[in-house]
């Protein structure tokens, strides 16, 4: 395939929407972490980074999942702990293994005495803005398969796009966010969060939630407002207000967006 | 052909050695994109590899020519590598000026950047094809059957050094590889835009600036782009020509 598997994600997006609408709440990372137990038979548990360093257990699907996340953060030791450090996928198919005994030795026989046989952490991640992990408890031991790890990837975008949105203090839909794919494919994107950051003296992640706070706001698309920002056509400022915050500016900055454009344009 | 064979042997010296210890896909494939312009004697490198969602991602280019056009072929759905990567077949085009049919977006664009023609080699092993890698030459023609060949052994060498032929067999440790490698990418992209910013540089002076500091230090793109965000490396090198 060459261009976006735009179905497979959008199936992904419609079990979350699915899910929520069902509670009538608006799409959150919990509803995340239920559509993807679900599609994965699997328990899921999500913890978030503070400062991109400790980190805690936000939600579970389960009991045992619940206790395994909490067990991980008392510890400092699991798949999750590894995830955030590599910042890369942890896949554990078979704790029955000595290597997981030796790298986990509180964790992986806590594991299995919950009767959870496999673990999986997905980070919830795009390049410095991490948000946090994804994590799937399988009772069974055994690899996902390729189908299951490339929605199980996809969750964890999803959990990005939410928790990104979070951050921005933004509600949007399932089909704003799926338009919006956040991680990878856009280089312009990830420039343009990086150029926003120092404009605004905060972190990249703020940046990227301010891009896309500025995008939602005037109805823009992400890629299009990116590629703006990276040509210098467009600057944010940090004497103005954040979206929606209001509140008189000069130097010509609009106060509705905390933004200016170039003269030029 | 335009290159000896003790170029070509050192290369592939120079492209195992990468591959022993502290292995850096990023930096790996951003070397092999320049190597494969000095020994093939083509004007321009770029490499594309496939995410998760089936989409290519640009992760190394000789040139800002090259960078752009495989956006541009990315960004248009249209183009050489895609087709290459679909099929898994090399992708030839001796003349972009007779192309205009089958790439009605990307052949004006490449020929505006002063490419005459375009070949395109799959990055496969067995079934699986993970990217592509192009070739733009400034020239008509094709390229002789010697230098296709060459170019093939390096995307396959390239390849194999991705899947780390030997120890990975399954498809999860290969995802493994693929995201480490495209979250290196958006580590660089963000790290561009900081740099960028702080200096007063395009984003592509940006990267040269990044690479030179890299290769000066002797460390790893992805790690220099980490402590620009995250510890505030400042880099003043004034960016090459």
């Amino acid at each position: 395939m060459n261009t976006v598997d735009e179905g497979r994600a959008g199936r992904v997006w419609a079990s979350i929407d699915a899910i929520a609408r069902r509670e009538g709440a608006p799409p959150s990372i919990r509803h995340v972490c239920l559509a993807c137990a679900a599609e994965l038979k699997a328990g899921v548990g999500l913890s978030m980074t503070r400062d991109g360093g400790l980190r805690e257990p936000v939600f579970a699907t389960d009991p045992a999942s619940e206790e395994l996340q909490e067990l991980q953060f008392t510890l400092g030791e699991g798949p999750c702990v590894d995830a955030l450090t590599r910042h890369g996928t942890v896949l554990a198919a078979d704790l029955s293994g000595v290597e997981y005994e030796r790298r986990w030795p509180i964790f992986a026989p806590a594991v299995r005495e919950r009767g959870i046989e496999a673990v999986f952490s997905f980070p919830v991640q795009a390049g410095a803005v991490r948000f946090g992990v994804l994590d799937v408890y399988r009772p069974e031991a055994g690899p996902l398969c390729p189908d299951e790890l490339t929605d199980a990837l996809l969750y964890a975008d999803a959990a990005f796009g939410l928790a990104l949105d979070d951050q921005g203090g933004i509600t949007a839909t399932v089909n704003n966010l799926l338009g919006d794919g956040f991680v990878g494919r856009q280089a312009a994107l990830h420039q343009a969060a990086g150029m926003v950051s120092v404009q605004l003296g905060v972190t990249v992640a703020e940046g990227l939630a301010r891009l896309r706070g500025y995008a939602f706001a005037n109805d823009l698309r992400l890629g299009s407002l990116a590629v703006e920002v990276v040509a210098r056509r467009l600057r944010f400022h940090p004497d103005a207000l954040p979206p929606g915050a209001g509140g008189p500016r000069d130097n010509g900055a609009d106060p509705s967006t905390g933004t200016t454009k170039d003269v030029d344009r | 052909m335009s290159t000896t064979d003790r170029d070509v042997r050192s290369v592939f010296v120079e492209l195992a050695d990468t591959l022993v210890a502290d292995f850096d896909v990023i930096d790996f494939l951003d070397t092999l994109s320049r190597r494969v312009v000095e020994l093939l004697d083509v004007s321009a490198c770029g490499v594309l590899l496939a995410d998760h969602h089936g989409a290519l991602n640009l992760v190394a280019a000789s040139t800002e020519q090259a960078r752009l056009l495989e956006l541009f072929q990315i960004q248009n759905s249209e183009g050489p590598c895609l087709d290459c990567h679909r099929t898994g077949w090399p992708v030839q085009s001796p003349d972009l000026t007779h192309a205009e049919g089958r790439w009605p977006n990307f052949a004006p664009a490449a020929r505006r950047f002063g490419f005459a023609a375009v070949q395109a080699l799959p990055m496969r092993l067995r079934e699986e094809t993970i990217g592509a890698l192009n070739l733009f030459s400034a020239n008509t023609g094709i390229l002789s059957p010697d230098a296709v060949e060459l170019g093939q052994a390096l995307a396959n060498a390239a390849t194999i050094g991705i899947l780390h032929e030997r120890a990975v067999r399954r498809h999860e440790l290969v995802i493994d590889q693929l995201q480490s490698a495209l979250n290196s990418r958006v580590l660089i992209e963000q790290a561009k835009g900081v740099l960028a910013e702080r200096l007063g540089f395009s984003v592509d002076e940006a990267f040269t600036a990044l690479r030179a500091h890299a290769r000066a230090t002797n460390r790893k793109l992805a790690e220099v782009a980490r402590a620009v965000i995250d510890d505030g490396l400042i880099i003043t090198a004034p960016p090459a020509p």
